[in-house]
């Protein structure tokens, strides 16, 4: 299980990590701009959103059209997203394009024409997608989740807020752009098949020029509300709760990914066998871990009729807590296999890993080793993972609803 | 094997994993309106386990392996999968073996049925899904291919478990389903095992009417108040999986409806007149259609509709043009290779070019007869084919605009 990490830092602070992998065709490559929904300036949410559509729409010597037609010609499969931290910009495409792709994206990132034009075709498709959202409760109800859990402004919706958005001007997002479009603090990340050292080459070409910058924080208030609910008349009650843990950076972050995975891993854990397969109570229902570079947490959803919503929360809030009274060592060994075997499984496709790397280095100041990974895994017992549990007892629950009925939270 | 189960195999030893698939042709076109939903019930109860594995032990037995499993149910198949590390792949090949002759306990199919329906009712809060499934109902009229998949409450409710054994009695015979296995495994102990567990299934007569249908091409719309969007889902007649113009329709597809770069993106989407936009093709048995899906306000619906028609005129009248074709060529070419690296997304190909073709196709195959398609021979289909007249169903609040 072995893995190797490409890394360089270009003179502005610029980081390129690379993971080569054998036997594919492909290369996945990610630019991490420090650009995401947290980082935009109060008033502004929904600015990455705009400017991710908008920086595509003429660059370089390339118009709007041109440019998609380039980027088209070349068989990329893009894939834009603007996380709390982070507006990514990256795709995958067969290793022989990468050269020109790579030349396209230094062209987005570094020359974007931001064309009066072309902004409010720009911000009006980011105000539908905020306006799409209300009609996939399943979605927005872990938005609205997000926003209630992470301290403001880390858990800001990812997709903008639409008073924030109709108030954006051009000018205004220009200046965003200008200030958070920072090469020196961009991570970028490649893994498939790729020559490291031509990758280097053409990025200190592209960007090697750009002046050194400081990372910025984001200073951050409580979090606001223990329970919110949404009126909708739909079929379901879609609940979506959250309650806080360890860090992705914390010694015992291995502890509660095996937790979770026993709360809600695999078909025999413990939510699905609860609620669905004795109670019959949902279809979907399940809890993932999420962290964020300062706060973390387990997020849970279930989706279900009005009549049965109350006794669903109230099944998923006890088997949250029956965790620390104790696990089996089967559970255990459940639960680490599943883990290993995801990781692996991850770790076939050059995508999935140029998303990892990036975010272990961005989380942790380093890039892990498969091999690291799966002896943490390995390491973690019984008791390791019932102290952690211990030790960060699930007191709180941030609960949203979205449905006909509310729910009483205790 | 004598019994007519058919077993596929692709070996990459250099994959890190293997996933396996146990494909069986039946569906909802398979159903009669009395058990219209029984197909992906069944789905469902075959996790239930047998007559020695409960379903917890069924669950623990997957999980324990560490193996991403799960199934799916379409209007013609349903599909059982799992991908795992290869010191595995035997062990859940046995056990995927072993549920496909299931207990079918009375209690678990009524303790099932709530969770079908809670199924039913999340993906009616799904507009993006619902529309799709409400208009290939209309394209499909009393053709079989419009039974819903998931079924109704009403249809959910009344269906017994008398009706469900009886169903699978005659749809999960093994001349009527095929194996699959790829990535990095041994072909001869994959096919050693599959025999012992599935050696002794009885052959039967089976089979599926298959009849070309030309659709409805109605429209309706349903109003919902608590939607803000316009969901539009249009449906062409397209061809089927037999056909060999199935390469042609899929760049075709992509031409006028990828997420981007195609006519629907710079037309609709560039100009943000619609937030959404997209077309696909989906070759089935015996037919085919092309679902494309439109998401818009209410008030500018009628506008993308105008814009959509315009679009559908220009590509019967002109066709399409060789710099169109190239990069919807290179577009397939390169998700063919990112989907194949990986054996699970080997998989679904591999199993269902021989559940409709029965032959073994290579990605080198399916590569080429991508390549081979002319311009011509897209602009023919397109003629053939008649864009401007198709089914369409709309959701959204109010009244239609």
């Amino acid at each position: 299980m072995e893995s190797k990490t490409d890394k360089c830092v270009l003179p502005s602070g610029m980081v390129l990590l690379g993971e080569p992998m054998e036997g594919v065709e492909s290369v996945a490559f990610d630019f991490m701009l420090p650009a995401g929904a947290a980082v935009m300036p109060e008033g502004t949410c929904g600015a990455a959103n705009v400017a991710s559509d908008w920086i595509f729409r003429g660059a370089g010597p390339r118009d709007n059209r041109a440019l998609g037609d380039a980027l088209d010609g070349l068989g990329l499969h893009r894939s834009d997203s603007v996380g709390s931290s982070h507006l990514s910009v990256g795709a995958a495409l067969e290793s022989s394009n990468l050269a020109e792709a790579l030349a396209l994206h230094a062209d987005v990132i570094l020359r974007p024409h931001l064309k009066d034009e072309e902004f409010e075709p720009a911000k009006q498709l980011a105000l539908e997608g905020v306006l799409a959202l209300d009609d996939e409760p399943r979605q927005r109800v872990m938005v609205e989740l997000r926003k209630r859990f992470y301290p403001s402004p880390l858990g800001r919706s990812t997709s903008g807020e639409i008073a924030e958005l109709k108030r954006l001007t051009t000018a205004r997002t220009r200046a965003v752009i200008k200030d958070t479009f920072d090469p020196a603090q961009t991570i970028f990340t490649i893994a498939g098949k790729y020559d490291f050292d031509a990758v280097r080459e053409q990025m200190e070409q592209a960007f090697g020029a750009c002046p050194a910058g400081t990372p910025r924080s984001i200073p951050t208030t409580p979090r606001a509300g223990k329970y919110t609910h949404i009126p909708n008349d739909g079929a379901q009650v879609h609940i979506g709760l959250m309650t806080e843990t360890v860090r992705f950076a914390d010694d015992d972050y291995y502890d509660i990914r095996v937790a979770t995975s026993i709360l809600s891993g695999g078909m025999s854990a413990r939510l699905f066998t609860e609620v669905r397969e004795k109670r019959g109570l949902c279809y979907a229902v399940g809890a993932r871990y999420h962290s964020l570079k300062d706060a973390a947490g387990i997020m849970c959803y279930a989706g279900t009729a009005p009549e049965k919503a109350q006794e669903t929360l109230d099944v998923i809030v006890a088997e949250f807590r029956r965790l620390a009274e104790g696990i089996t060592a089967e559970e255990l060994e459940r639960a680490k296999i599943g883990l290993k075997s995801s990781l692996i499984m991850q770790s076939e496709s050059s995508s999935s890993r140029a998303g990892a790397i990036g975010s272990d280095y961005y989380m942790l100041g380093r890039v892990r080793s498969l091999e690291e990974v799966k002896q943490r895994i390995e390491r973690t017992t019984v008791d390791s993972v019932l102290a952690c549990l211990r030790n960060h007892p699930f007191e709180e629950f941030t609960v949203v609803t979205i449905g006909p009925t509310e729910v009483r939270v205790g | 094997m004598a019994n007519g189960l058919v077993l596929i195999g692709e070996i990459n030893p250099a994959a890190k994993s293997a996933a396996v698939g146990f494909f069986t042709r039946t569906g909802s076109r398979d159903e009669t309106p009395e058990i219209n939903g029984v197909s992906h019930f069944l789905e469902h109860m075959l996790f239930k386990g047998t007559d020695t594995l409960s379903a917890q032990q069924v669950n623990e037995e997957f999980d324990r392996r560490g193996a991403q499993f799960n199934a799916f149910t379409s209007e013609e198949n349903t599909v059982y999968y799992a991908a795992v590390l290869p010191e595995y792949l035997l062990e859940i090949t046995s056990l995927w073996g072993e549920l496909m002759r299931p207990a079918l306990r009375d209690d678990d199919f009524d303790m099932e049925k709530n969770v079908i329906k809670e199924e039913i009712a999340m993906y009616a809060d799904t507009p993006t899904f619902d529309v799709v499934d409400r208009c290939r109902t209309l394209h499909y009229g009393a053709h079989p291919c419009g039974n819903s998949v998931l079924g109704s409450i009403e249809s959910i409710d009344a269906l017994t478990a008398v009706q469900m054994r009886e169903y699978f009695a005659r749809r999960y015979a093994p001349n009527n389903m095929v194996v699959a296995c790829t990535g990095n495994f041994d072909w001869d102990r994959f096919c050693t095992i599959v025999d012992e567990r599935c050696g002794g299934w009885k052959p039967q007569q089976v089979d599926r009417p298959l009849s070309h249908f030309e659709g409805t091409k109605q429209a309706e719309r349903l109003a919902k108040p608590n939607l803000n969007r316009e969901h539009i889902c249009l449906i062409h007649t397209g061809v089927s999986a037999q056909d060999s113009r199935r390469f042609a329709a899929s760049l075709l597809a992509m031409v006028v409806g990828d997420d981007l770069g195609s006519r629907f993106y710079w037309e609709l989407v560039d100009k943000a007149l619609a937030e959404a936009a997209s077309m696909q093709f989906n070759a089935m048995d015996g037919t085919g259609m092309f679902y494309s899906y439109l998401r818009c306000s209410s008030d500018g619906a009628a506008r993308v509709m105008e814009t959509v028609q315009r679009i559908f005129r220009e590509v019967q009248t002109d066709g399409i043009t060789e710099e169109e074709l190239t990069k919807a060529k290179n577009k397939v070419l390169s998700a063919l290779v990112i989907k194949n690296e990986l054996p699970m997304g080997r998989l679904v190909d591999l199993g269902f070019n021989w559940m409709y073709l029965g032959q073994y196709r290579s990605i080198e195959d399916d590569v080429e007869s991508a390549k081979a398609v002319t311009v011509d021979e897209v602009n023919t289909l397109v003629r053939q084919l008649d864009p401007g007249s198709f089914t369409q169903y709309s959701l959204g609040r109010g009244a239609a605009v």
